[in-house]
């Protein structure tokens, strides 16, 4: 019988998740807007992105536009990668489920 | 998943649920974050401007120097377009399809402002043939932008772009600037309007959704 995957524990937290699907979208997302589209707090937001940072899937730049702070978060490279490969093993996970 | 019946369908529904979540912010983030609408009314009303401009000759000695009116007013509606949208769009992300779509217009403008200047200086211009290459400019680009949006209403106004293009050239200076101002009305003042409505809706529906 073949081994079941393990979910990337990074990954799998619903708004980390959640905010890496966003970020697949668009090529960078300010701070306030990842706020909006996932209804979260911004110290709950602020964590969870600090995880996906420190986890190298999400690159930060900070800069001022008309003399405004604004963050912007992409998603890198590993993130893609590692987003692609927990979807793959989500998918395998329920058709093993399906098949049970 | 797990010996336990319960247990294992529990997690099978946790895990469609993120499968689920994976599919709804993709979509979320791909969701019209674009509003263009008052692009199309600001040049609309900026062409209005340069045609009255340089077709009256009483409004004084600035405003009376009639070969300013195309490049003076297309810069300043170029200058408020940038202002206008880093004001607005500042907050909203990029997507590769916004992108590509801005790229072209730019580029579009960039090639139109060299291109009429030009012409402009040295002379070369007769009215029909100056109104034809500005309406098949806006035709092809309005054309394109069309395909990659998919949007019906936006390749209607490409195809009154192209109509007006060979009209205008079939066609004496009188009948030909008719033809350019109905282009006009309904390709950049209705079609902005109609734009900037729908945009309207979309964010009345976003947040409807998110409340």
């Amino acid at each position: 019988m073949p081994e079941l995957p393990e979910l990337n524990p990074v990954i799998h937290g619903k708004l980390r998740l959640a905010l890496l699907s966003l970020l697949t979208g668009v090529e960078e997302a300010e701070f306030t807007w990842l706020r909006v589209k996932t209804g979260s707090t911004d110290g709950n937001l602020g964590a969870q992105l600090l995880k996906l940072e420190e986890a190298g899937y999400v690159a930060v730049e900070k800069k001022f536009v008309q003399r405004k702070p604004q963050t912007l978060y992409r998603m890198t490279e590993s993130g893609r990668q590692a987003l692609t490969e927990y979807v793959q093993a989500l998918k395998q996970l329920l058709g093993g489920a399906i098949d049970a | 998943m797990t010996g336990n019946p319960i247990n294992g369908e529990m997690e099978e529904l946790e895990l469609r649920d993120r499968l689920s979540l994976i599919e709804n912010m993709i979509a979320e983030g791909r969701r019209g974050t674009e509003s263009w609408g008052w692009v199309f009314l600001l040049w609309g009303v900026a062409y209005y401007v340069a045609i009255l401009w340089s077709s009256t000759s009483f409004l004084g000695p600035i405003w009376g120097r009639q070969y300013l009116a195309w490049p003076v007013t297309m810069t300043v509606a170029c200058v408020l377009t940038i202002v206008i949208g880093m004001r607005k769009e500042g907050r909203r992300p990029q997507t590769t399809i916004s992108r590509a779509i801005a790229a072209m217009w730019m580029a579009m403008g960039i090639s139109m402002f060299i291109l009429l200047l030009s012409l402009g200086i040295s002379g070369r211009v007769e009215q029909q043939v100056f109104i034809a290459i500005i309406a098949a400019m806006l035709g092809t680009t309005n054309a394109a932008s069309s395909f990659i949006l998919k949007w019906k209403m936006q390749l209607a106004c490409a195809v009154v772009w192209w109509a007006a293009a060979v009209i205008s050239l079939f066609s004496n200076v009188t009948q030909s600037s008719l033809v350019f101002l109905l282009a006009i009305f309904f390709c950049q003042i209705v079609f902005g309007i109609y734009g900037m409505m729908a945009e309207a809706r979309e964010r009345r529906l976003q947040g409807a959704s998110h409340a």
